[in-house]
Order: C-alpha cells, then structure tokens, then sequence
C-alpha cells in the first residue's frame, strides 16, 4: 500500500515532465526517452533526468508544480488529469501524438498496459505468472546514491557459507550473483607471479573478485602511510604575502587628500569618554574587587555612625503618645536561690499544673537550686521575648489611672459612735406572746406602754418595760392587724389598728390610764357619734359605698375596750395620726383611687382627698408643723398643701419601690425607705433629690424612724434581721447639712420567709426604740 | 438652618481608622505596613466606643489613629517599600520567563542601587523622631538591650542570619565596655530566667536581661520575620547610642574589633577601645560640647577653674602638696568629675572619668584590690563583665574559657579570690586522685586549694555588688550551703513581705499572738499530759471556725455575737463540769493546771479580735455612705490589696513553719 502513491507520483511526474518539457526541451530529450524505452534498464535514468528538469522548472513556476503534484496525490482520476492537459494547448499535439507511441512513458494506463511495460511476466515454478521489473540504474545525480550496480544482499555473513554454491549471494531483485570465474591453482600462481597492476591479493567482498587499487590510489595509500598530507603538490606551510605592510608605499593607493577628520578628536569618543568619566565620578563604575570583599565594605558603610543627637532639642511629648509600659522588674519569687519561703508547695504546685497555662496566675513556678551552674536555660524566654514585641506593636495602650491611694481615705471620717451616744445598743426586753409575724409596734405618747399588732389578728399592750402584757384583743380572725398607731396627744389614750379594710380605735386598759383618761378617751370617741347622727355625712353619690363607715364594733369587742369601727373600700395597710388627733390619714395600697383616706375623728368623718393618684400610695404622712400631706407613691414623694389643695412638691427619691417614709420633726427633712435596699435622706428645702444615699443593708428596708422626742436619731429595720440606727443632726443653721452617722447596727430578729424586721418605734423621750419581727417577738432597745 | 451632619464624618468615626483601611489608604503590603508600625512606634488604639468608631467592627477590629496613619504617609521609607517590590517583581519575572542568569544578575547586584535600584534603607531618622533628645533613647533602652542580648545567644537559622547574631552580640559587647569604663553597671540579680542587670545611664535606670549560655530553645509559634524587624531596629539604635556613649567619655567608636581574637572566644576582649582625646583631643571636645549643647562657654570656665584651683591651694595648700605628690593619676581621677574639666590642657593622657560618684563608696573601687580566677564551671561571661564593672582589672580564668584572661595559670600568686562552683568530693577519691595523672587542667587535688586565697561560689559576687560590699566569704565558700539570692530590684513597702527583716518585725499582732499560742501549746504538749481537755476544746473552736466562715456572711454578722456569749457560757459550763468530775473522782481539778500565761494569751487574743470585729463594725458603717460608685472603687482596691495581704500572710506562715524546723532541726 504504501508503495503505490509514491508510484503515482512518480507517474504524475513523468506527465508533467512530458507536457512541459515538449515546449522548451524540444525532441532531443524524446529520443533520449524512445531509446530508453527499447532498452528497459535504462529507462529510470532518463526518468530521473526529466525529473530533474523538472524540478527546475518547478523552481520557475512553482504553484503549478504543486498543484499538480496535490492533484496526483489526492486523486486518481489520471484521466482528467489527461483532459487538463489536453486543454491546456493544442499546439502540444504533435507532441502528444509522438507521445502515444512512446512505449513505457505514456502516462495512460492503456497504452502502458500494451506498449510499453517495465517489467516482463515470466512463469514461476507453479506456472503462475510473475512479474519481473526491469533494473533500474539510477543517474549519477540521483536521489538514490546507495544504489551503484549489483550489491550483494546476503548480508553480514561470511562468505565461506557460498564455497560449495556456483553463486556468492544474490542481488536485490534475487538473482544469483555468480561467482566469477577463478583459474585453477597454476594460474592462480602464475597471477601472483605477473603481479598486475593495482593487484592488492585482497577480494571485494561484495563482488568476489579480486580487489585491485588504480595507481592513484595506491599512492593515496603510500601518501597516507608516510604521513605525508594526501593531496599532492599542497603546500602547507606557503609563504605569506604581506599586503598591507609597515612600508610606505611609494605610489599611494588614493590619491585623495588627508580628510579634516583625521587631524580632529572625534566627537563621539569623546562622548563615549565622557560618559564612562561620568560614571565613575558618580560612583556607577567601580573598580572589581571581590565579591567578599565588596559585601564587607557595604557592611561597614551601613553601620556608619555618627552622633544623631547633635543637636537634640527636648520636644514636649505628644500628649496622645503614651510610651510602652516597661516589664516589672523580677521580684523574690524569680531567684535561682529564692528564699525558701517562696517555694510552692506540694499541693499549690499540683494545683498550678491543673490549671490551663491561660488562666494561672503566675506563670512560672519559683524553683531552687542550690548551685549556680545547676541552673538550667529557661525554656519559654524565646517565647516570652516574641510575645513581648507582639504587645510592643500590636496592644492597643490605654492609659489607666490608677489611684495610688490608701484605700481607707475614700472612706468618710465618721466620728466616733461613743461620742454620738445616747443611742439604743442591746436588746433590753423581748416581747413574746404574739403568734406569726408581729406586724407593727407603737409606743404610747406617755411612753409607758407598748402596742402591738401581729398576723394572728390580735392587738397586744404591754407593759413597755417588762415586756408583761397588759392588755389583748382579738380584732379578727382571718385578717392579720397591719398596723397600729397611738392617738399623738397625752389627753387620751387612744389606739387605732386596723384590721383588714376596718380600722378600729380603742381604748386599752393599763396601769397608767386613770379613770378619768380612761373617760376622756371614750369621750373624744364618742363625740364623734353625735357629730353623725346630726346628719352632716358627706353626700355620696347612690349606689356607691361610702368611704367610711363609722360603727360600734359590737358589744364584745366593746366590752374589750374597742369603741369605733370605721370601715373602708379596702383593706388598710397604714394609719398615720395628725398631730393634734383630730385627723388621720390610711392607706390602703389596692384601693385604687380611694386608696389615701383622711378620717375625723370628732366628725366620724371619712373623706378622700385624691380623685387620681400617680402610682399606687405606699404610705401617707402629716407635716409635723405646716398643713402638709405627704404621699408616697412607688417612685415619688408628693407633698400637698391642704388648705390650699394644691400639688407643692414632687420629691424624687430615686428609688424603685418606696417601702416607708418618715419626716423629721422640724419639718425640713424626709427619710424614705425603699425595698430595693435604699435609705435616702432628704433635705425638703434644697432638692428634689435624695441628699444622701446609704446602703447599709443586702435586703430590702422595711420601716424607717426619726425620733421624735429631741434626740438626733432615725432608725431603719430592714429584712436582714437588723436594725440599723443613726445620728442625724439636722443643723439650725439652714446653709448646714444635716450630719449623717450610723452609729449601731442592732441585730437579734430573725429572718422568718425571707421577712426580717418589720417595724420599728422610737420612744417618745428616750432613746430607745422597739422593732416587731416577723420572727413573733418585738424587741426593745435601749 | 445649621448644616445637616452626616454620619461616619467627624466625631470619633474621623479620628479611628481600621488597620485594613490603612493598609489600602498607604498602598503597602501588610508585612510592609507591620515593618513600618514596629519602626515608627505606632501602635493601635482603643476607641473610648467600638460602636460609634464603626458599627461593624468585631471585637478583633484593631483601630489605629487617622492622625497617626497620615504621619506614616509621609514616611520616605514608603517609598523603600516600594522599590522593593519592584526589584521584587523584577526578579520574579525573569524567573517567569526562565531567565536564571538574569534573575541572579538582579539579585546579585541588589546591593548596588544604581544597577538594579534596591532601594537601601536607613532607620536613623526614625531613631531621631521616635526620640527627640538622647535620654528618651535611654529611656526605652530595656527592651532593645533584652532582645539584643538574646538574639546575640540565639543559634542561626535561616530566619535568623549568622551576620545578624554576630552584629548583635558586637554592640552588646560594646555597650558593655562602656559599662564597663563608665562604671555605670548598678545592680545584677540571677534569676531562673537569666542574668538582670541594671545600669544607670545618665541619670536613667535601665534594666535587661540577659540569658545564660545555653542553646536557646525555639519553642511555639514565633514569627521571626516581627522579631527580626524589631531586632534590626535596635540593632541601629544600640549603635547609635553606642557612638554617643562612646564619644561623651571620649572613645572612639566604633572601637577596633579583632577578628582573630573573637574567634578563639575572647568576646570582650576582642575589643580595643581607642581614647579620642589621646591623639586628637580638640576634635573630640568640640564634638562633645556639640553634643551637649548648651554647655558653658569653655574659657569663661577654665578661668573659673583656675580661680578655684587657686583657692583651693591656698586655703589647704599643705595638703595639696601632698596630694600631688602622691600622684598624678589620683588627683586626675579626683578633678575629672565633670565634662567640663576636659578642657584643662593640664591633664596630660588623664583618664576621663565623668560620672559622678552614686554613692558613699564608688562601685568602680568594689573589687579595685582583687585579683580572680574564675574555674572552669563558673559563668565567665557574666563574671567578667560584672568585676570589670566594679573596678577589677585582673581577672584570670582556665584557657578553657576563651582568650583574653589576665592569667591562665590557676597557682598564679597574685589570685586573691578564686570563684569556684563545683561539689566537694569524698575525701577518699582525692587520695586516689593524687596517685594517678590529673588530666584535666587542674594542678591540683579536686579538693585541695591554694593558700592565701578566698575561694567563693559565684553568687559572692552578685551579693557583694547588690550591697555595694564586700560580703563575708565565708558564707559563700565552696560547698556551703547559699544564703538566698534577694532581687535587688524590690522595693521594699510598707506592709509588704520582706524575706530580709526578721519575722517578728513584720507579723501582725494577731499572728504573733497565734504562733505564740501554739508554742505554748506544743510546750506544754510535751511537758504535761493534763492539757488533753484543752486541746480538744480547741479543736472544737476550730471547728466552729470553719463552720462560720462556710455558712453565709450575713448569717455569720447575725450570730456573733450570740456565739460570743455561747462560747463563754459554754466554757463556764465544762468549768463547773469538770469541777464536779473532779469532785466525784476525788482528784484535784485538771484545768487548774491550765498555764496562766497561756490562758492570759488567750484573753489577748479574744481582746484582739474583738477589737477586730469593731473595726469591721467601724468600717461597715463608713462604706455604707459612700457612693455607689466610691463603694466600687473603694471595694476593687479592698480586693486586691487583700489579695496581696493573703498572699503575704501564706509568705509569713511558711517562713515562721521552716524556721520551727530549723529551730528544732538545731535542738
């Protein structure tokens, strides 16, 4: 297959050497070709003859060459191939005629079939039929150089193999090459004797014959042998001829005169010149030194120094620039040797390797070693060093003032308690009897007797001394009493407590109450009942319950001691007296709007001053000298004037939840306690704001006290159990603030349901106070 | 209508810009930006709020000042940066192309500027703005000497170069003759960490630490690439304020480095330093006075001089006399307190000793009068540089130990203090020794010693120098047992622990009293059996104790005072029972036995802590009125210094165990 394009080719080739070459070669060549055609081996030369034209052509019209040449390659449609060529002029014709009766060379397929073949059909020894191509003797200037007459084609194999063959090998169209004729062994020696010419006793191997040199050769041969140089008549060492010489010639070659140029400096060199002396002023050419050296001298030229503070000018440091912190100078602790002291031990050195390297407080552990040189590298200073420039540029810095002070300057100089005294100190009398929490105490204004009110409904009177109980009733049996408050005037002895949303006032029996106060009392109670029944009620709208409801308690609790009933909307939490006796005011926390009452007792007479509160009312009291009411809410204090009816101040405590409120008996000051553990002091005349703030106790601040009786004290009791007891001096002087001191914290009561003390009383002279515990038991202290 | 603001405009949004926005606004790599941050000393800020500075920023957002960005803007090191990375590019590219000769043609000549434009850089007017006036250099000294003095031990790696830590190790030995010819070297404290040592450099304390020789070891994470740029840094500080130090006592710098020398290990002494004043003395007095600035005029104080000169012989001029003829070189010494007196042509070759003396006796004559030989297992290093410090002029030590000894010959008759820091061996192997042939450098018997010479371990010298005396050498001789090293970096305070006062200065009566108690105790332990009773009374109280301190405070406050009367009652009680025991056995009462002292002990110390109860009551009432944010405050610092008193107290209770030991280790 792969044999047949190259043939092709090889066809197409032959076609156009014939149709161009008809022009231009004339027919000289054709008969070269016709006689190559009668003689079959020698039809390839001519072949490659007209190739070779050919392709000299071909270098003179290319294109047409080439696509020729694809036409032959890609198709085999020689036919066409035949019509192209017979358009492409008929002057050719004469040519073509010539050409169809030349035998071999016809392109067409016909005419090579019957004329002219290069190869002859032979019979095999089968009988079948062979083909035998004729030789094909390549020209000189062929492609094909190897190809030189009858090569051998055995092969490398020695030709000792062939003694007993007439032949020697075979060619490569398989035929025998024979072996030529040897003369038997006389002539032979007779050969060796008539030595002729160019005889070398050696074989060609291919051919068998004997090889023999030409004369030429042999004296190549002789010429090699000798070392002599193989060409003769070379010589190699010619003598030189001297062309441009040192001598002047007589006779100048041109006679042209000296050009200015010659006598001038040349610019451009000069330039050049300039250049290089350029570079080198400037440094860029250096002469070469080693490489090793020339680093070193850049080494040292980088470490030039000088004084960079010559003329230093101390600058007032950037205000925003704050200078690292330096590292703690190593204390003790760090020693190679420290002081045994210092060394952990076993359990605090098991406890610092559980804990995470992060969260240790020291990150180090002090060791000792007896000997410098057991000292070993400390492992982490790499470490310690990186993480130190990490800070150095990456923490951000913030300066903190620390305060170097002693910490106890911040504290106030509070002046000694033993100077503030008289003030209450240890628990003087415990008053048991009470079941549950005793919900409120109450001295008397003669300061003899003692009343409380507990959870289980009862109203107790003691004997405030011995803490022997006197006097009990029993005011309900569901209701806890809340409160109880004594009527403010020495002229009766009179006790208000309520109960649930009833409000009882009474008369209690002591040793102190005289028949005649006894009277008096039930006087001031009773006169209230004809002032009723004279019909100057307050007009209440129908259907509507009214505020109060004045009654006798009935004939048992009368019996008792308990003489009026005043009922209202709902359940009283707080009962403040006027100072005259005439009024007072209750609150009772969910009673919406009715929730502040203000009662008169001659009057039996129930009113509600407020039509909106803002909050709920905690807890109500009187001005102690001016017609003031003050109400406090959860978040504020208001204080209305009641002749006037008007709104005069909002005091803000700042509290969350005011649990109590009391006010100083000048009238000036307000102390109000909150649940959220506050006790705020209030200068009425300065601020709206609490004057001073104290914090004296973790729970919330049930009740608090000033003492009435002259003496510069208040009291707060708070849910922790304790009471805590204050100097407040409240100044003549307006421009003073009022001194502050606590001067005792009274502990005794305990917490009962996270409730610790709940109220609290001063002595109307004394400085003693009691308290009322949800423990059962109400404390004197004195 | 005023102009409506926008958001993000001004305010603390203006003043706070995020790191990566400074980044991209100065148009550098972060690497670069980092370099430039570590050189110029800018370092992040804290807003006062995060949020109004940028609602975005996460808590790991760091801020820097626009203000401070701006300033590195104009920052010609920048442009550095930028070459840089343009001959970096370059070379990448050649390599791109496969162009290797071309690329190392680059890099070759990336030394030279004006072939390739590697941009070469100096950081000496970073140095100059970063600090204005020489001390605020010294000022920040510490850091840059530790790093130094570390990178001068570390091993070379590729991250860090030989030429690096060779560098290094030069300025920190030319720092330290300056040290060393200043006298200036103050305090030095071996710790577990290394060597501390503190100089007083013009009036500044300077504080570093140096490692012991060991092979570093790298451990963790750490970039060198961050220590690197900090240590190139100080490495042109050092040298800076090296050449200042230098010049201002009249050295030469840099001072002459032998190459041989250092390498057989001479370390300081490959060092000569050069006297300016010597061959060109006006240049170095102009230089100075250069330096100093406004310094006063120089002939208005020769002519001073000379009027005082003049007083000063005639008011004592026998005495004068004396002196001068004593020698030329102490008056020297004497007169050259001040720059000043450099002026004086009359000083032919004078030392020039400008420091003023720091106290009673100078550290420069601590070891004047001492010869040492420092032992093979001694640390020479940090013993040399130390003695020379203090005033010693001949220190030998073993060949072992590198080049530069005053003698390498241990019988040297001259020695008067040998440093030694090896055990003392069995007294049978030194027999055996003698017989056979020492190969080690030792003359010698392993325990045998040279007369006439003070043997001391090495921590003699640290003691000697932290007290500015020559300290007992007894103490320190070979094989004793060491006194502790003390920090002489701690400043003692009021209150505080202080391993160097006795124990009964410090305790606080309440210890006192305890330690007393239990003394007692263990007394009459073991004089008397009969105290069983007492005992275990004791341990009941003990008991109670830790009751109380579990339980709740408040509940603790509640019941004190009833556990108060508990207590008495309940002692009166077992009185009265063991009374009636006694009766019914017929034996006479034991605790009647009970020693007085010890019962008056214990009166005291209840008397003590009622006094103590009081004033917490005291101290209750006062925090009570204080503010709220007082109260905080007052009670942040209650915190810490109880800490710091717990502490102390834990310090006290050891030391006064150990001593109990010792005491009946004695006994």
């Amino acid at each position: 297959m792969k044999s047949k394009p190259v043939e092709k080719k090889r066809k197409a080739r032959d076609e156009e050497s014939d149709s161009e070459s008809d022009d231009e070669l004339g027919n000289g060549l054709f008969d070269g070709v016709l006689e190559a055609s009668e003689d079959e081996e020698d039809y390839i030369p001519s072949d490659e003859i007209d190739d070779g034209d050919s392709e000299s052509e071909a270098s003179e019209g290319s294109e047409e060459v080439d696509e020729d040449d694809d036409d032959a390659l890609l198709s085999d449609d020689i036919p066409s191939d035949v019509e192209g060529d017979d358009e492409m002029g008929k002057l050719r014709k004469g040519a073509e005629e010539l050409e169809i009766t030349e035998p071999g060379v016809d392109p067409k397929p016909k005419h090579q079939e019957e004329e002219g073949r290069n190869y002859r059909i032979e019979k095999d020894a089968n009988g079948g039929e062979r083909y035998v191509y004729g030789e094909i003797d390549p020209a000189y200037d062929s492609d094909d150089s190897d190809a030189q007459g009858p090569v051998n084609t055995i092969g490398n194999i020695p030709l000792s193999f062939y003694d007993t063959y007439p032949h020697i090998g075979y060619d490569i169209n398989g035929k025998k090459i024979m072996r030529p004729a040897t003369g038997d062994a006389l002539q032979s020696l007779l050969d060796t004797i008539e030595v002729p010419k160019g005889w070398t006793g050696l074989t060609d191997v291919n051919t068998g014959n004997p090889l023999n040199l030409t004369q030429e050769e042999l004296e190549l041969v002789r010429r090699v042998q000798h070392g002599l140089v193989p060409e003769e008549g070379y010589d190699p060492y010619v003598d030189t001829v001297e062309w441009f010489t040192s001598k002047q010639e007589t006779m100048p070659l041109s006679a042209a005169p000296e050009p200015k140029r010659r006598f001038l400096p040349s610019k451009n060199e000069a330039k050049q010149v300039m250049k290089l002396v350029r570079a080198i002023r400037e440094g860029r050419i250096l002469p070469y030194k080693p490489p090793e050296e020339r680093e070193r001298e850049e080494e040292e030229k980088e470490e030039v120094h000088f004084d960079l503070w010559q003329d230093e000018e101390p600058a007032a440091p950037n205000p925003m620039h704050i200078p690292a912190p330096k590292l703690p100078p190593p204390g003790y602790e760090m020693s190679y040797n420290p002081p045994e002291e210092y060394l952990p031990t076993k359990e605090e050195r098991e406890e610092w390797e559980k804990t995470d390297p992060e969260d240790r407080e020291k990150e180090f552990l002090p060791q000792k070693y007896n000997s410098l040189r057991k000292v070993p590298a400390w492992g982490t200073l790499v470490k310690e060093r990186f993480e130190r420039c990490m800070d150095l540029y990456l923490a951000p810095r913030v300066r903190k003032n620390r305060l170097n002070i002693d910490p106890n300057s911040l504290l106030p100089k509070l002046p000694s308690p033993a100077e503030l005294k008289p003030f209450p100190t240890v628990v003087q009398t415990i008053f048991r009897g009470h079941e549950g929490t005793v919900r409120s105490v109450a001295i008397d204004p003669t300061g003899v007797a003692l009343a409380t009110g507990g959870s289980d409904g009862t109203v107790r009177v003691w004997e405030l001394l011995t803490g022997r109980q006197v006097w009990s009733v029993k005011l309900s049996s569901e209701d806890p009493v809340y409160t109880v408050r004594w009527r403010p005037t020495k002229d009766a002895f009179i006790l208000a407590a309520s109960a649930g949303e009833d409000i009882f006032l009474m008369v209690p029996t002591h040793s102190s109450v005289t028949p005649t106060l006894d009277q008096a009392s039930r006087d001031v109670l009773a006169a209230g009942f004809g002032y009723a029944t004279n019909g100057q009620q307050p007009a209440t709208a129908p259907g509507k319950e009214p505020a109060g409801k004045w009654a006798r308690p009935g004939t048992k609790l009368e019996d008792a001691g308990v003489l009026v009933r005043v009922t209202v909307r709902s359940a009283v939490k707080v009962i403040t007296w006027h100072r005259r006796g005439d009024h007072f005011a209750t609150v009772s926390p969910e009673g919406q709007r009715s929730s502040v009452a203000i009662h008169t007792l001659s009057k039996h007479l129930t009113q509600i001053p407020f039509r909106k509160l803002h909050g709920l009312a905690q807890t109500v009291v009187f001005h102690p000298l001016k017609p003031l009411f003050f109400v406090a809410t959860m978040r504020t204090v208001r204080c209305y004037d009641l002749q006037k009816v008007e709104l005069v101040k909002i005091v803000q405590p700042g509290a969350k939840w005011i649990s109590s409120l009391d006010i100083h008996s000048g009238g000036d000051h307000l102390i109000v306690g909150s649940y959220d553990r506050r006790l705020l002091w209030h200068d009425l005349d300065l601020s709206n704001r609490p004057h001073k703030t104290m914090r004296f106790h973790p729970k919330a601040i049930r009740a608090v006290k000033y003492h009435k009786g002259g003496l510069p004290l208040f009291a707060d009791a708070s849910d922790d159990g304790t009471l805590q007891i204050f100097y407040g001096k409240v100044p003549n002087d307006q421009l003073e603030s009022p001194t502050i001191v606590p001067v005792k914290q009274l502990k005794g009561h305990k917490v009962v349901n996270q409730v610790g003390v709940v109220d609290i009383d001063w002595h109307p002279r004394e400085p003693w106070c009691v308290s009322a515990g949800a423990d059962g038991t109400a404390r004197l202290w004195m | 209508m005023a102009k409506i603001k926008k958001k993000g405009q001004s305010g603390q949004a203006k003043n706070y810009i995020t790191r990566t926005q400074a980044v991209k606004k100065l148009q550098i790599s972060l690497p670069d930006f980092r370099k430039l941050c570590i050189w110029k000393g800018i370092y992040p800020r804290e807003p006062r709020s995060r949020k109004k500075v940028s609602k975005s920023a996460t808590a790991s957002t760091t801020f820097y000042y626009t203000k401070d960005i701006q300033y590195l803007q104009h920052e010609p090191l920048i442009q550095k940066f930028r070459e840089q990375k343009v001959l970096e590019k370059k070379i990448s590219r050649a390599l791109g192309r496969g162009d290797v000769g071309d690329a190392a043609r680059l890099e070759r000549h990336a030394g030279r500027p004006d072939q390739t434009g590697k941009p070469r850089y100096t950081l000496h007017h970073v140095i100059r703005e970063r600090y204005p006036t020489f001390i605020d250099a010294i000022r920040d000294l510490d850091d840059c000497l530790s790093m130094l003095f570390l990178f001068a031990n570390l091993p070379s790696t590729t991250s860090v170069p030989a030429k690096m830590i060779a560098r290094c190790e030069r300025l920190c030995h030319e720092f330290q003759h300056y040290l060393i010819t200043s006298h200036s070297l103050r305090k030095s404290f071996l710790s577990i960490k290394g060597i501390y040592y503190q100089a007083n450099i013009q009036g500044e304390d300077v504080l570093w630490l140096v490692p012991y020789k060991f092979n570093q070891r790298v451990v963790g994470d750490i970039d060198f690439r961050i220590m690197g740029t900090f240590v190139e840094f100080y490495m042109t500080l050092l040298g800076f304020v090296n050449y200042r130090l230098y010049s201002s006592i009249g050295l030469k710098y840099p001072p002459k480095f032998d190459q041989t020398k250092d390498e057989k290990g001479a370390e300081l002494a490959a060092l000569t330093l050069e006297g300016v004043n010597l061959a060109t003395n006006d240049e170095t007095t102009k230089a100075i006075t250069n330096g100093e600035g406004h310094g006063p005029d120089p002939k208005v104080q020769a002519e001073v001089d000379k009027l005082v000169k003049k007083l000063r012989t005639e008011t004592d001029g026998d005495k004068a006399d004396v002196e001068m003829a004593e020698g030329e070189d102490e008056e020297d010494e004497e007169k050259a307190t001040g720059a000043i007196d450099k002026f004086e042509p009359a000083a032919p070759g004078g030392d020039v000793l400008p420091q003023p003396t720091y106290s009673g006796n100078d550290p420069s004559k601590l070891f004047a009068n001492c010869t040492f030989f420092l032992s093979r297992e001694t640390p020479r290093q940090s013993l040399e540089f130390i003695l020379r410090a203090f005033g010693c002029k001949r220190i030998g030590w073993d060949p072992i130990l590198g080049e530069g000894s005053f003698t390498t010959d241990e019988s040297d008759p001259s020695i008067t203090h040998q440093i030694v820091d090896r055990p003392i061996i069995q007294a049978a192997t030194t027999e055996q020794g003698d017989g056979e042939d020492n190969q080690t450098a030792q003359k010698l018997g392993p325990n045998q010693r040279y007369p006439g010479r003070t043997y001391v371990q090495p921590q003699w010298v640290w003691d000697c120098i932290n007290d500015e005396e020559l300290k007992e050498a007894d103490l320190y001789a070979p094989g004793a047992a060491l006194p502790p090293h003390l920090s002489p970096f701690v400043k003692p305070m009021q209150g505080q622990y202080d391993p160097t006062i006795p124990l009964e200065e410090q305790q606080t009566e309440g210890e006192a009293l305890d330690a007393e108690i239990e003394d007692a105790k263990d007394e009459g332990e073991s004089e008397e059996e009969g105290s069983e009773v007492e005992n275990d009374m004791d341990v009941a109280e003990d008991s109670d104790d830790d009751e109380e301190e579990d339980s709740d405070a408040e509940e603790e406050d509640e019941d004190e005072d009833e556990d108060e009367e508990q207590d008495e009652d309940g002692e009166e009680v077992l009185q009265r029972q063991r009374e009636l025991e006694a009766e019914i056995s017929g034996k006479a009462v034991k605790s009647k036995q009970v020693d007085p002292k010890l019962k008056a002990k214990l009166d005291k110390k209840k008397a003590l802590e009622r006094k103590k109860k009081e004033e917490a009551e005291d101290l209750e009432r006062a925090k009570g009125m204080l503010s709220k944010k007082k109260r905080k405050l007052f009670e942040q610092m209650q915190y810490t210094n109880k800490k710091k008193s717990t502490e102390d107290m834990k310090l006290r209770s050891k030391r006064r165990k150990l001593e109990k030991e010792k005491a009946a280790g004695k006994a």
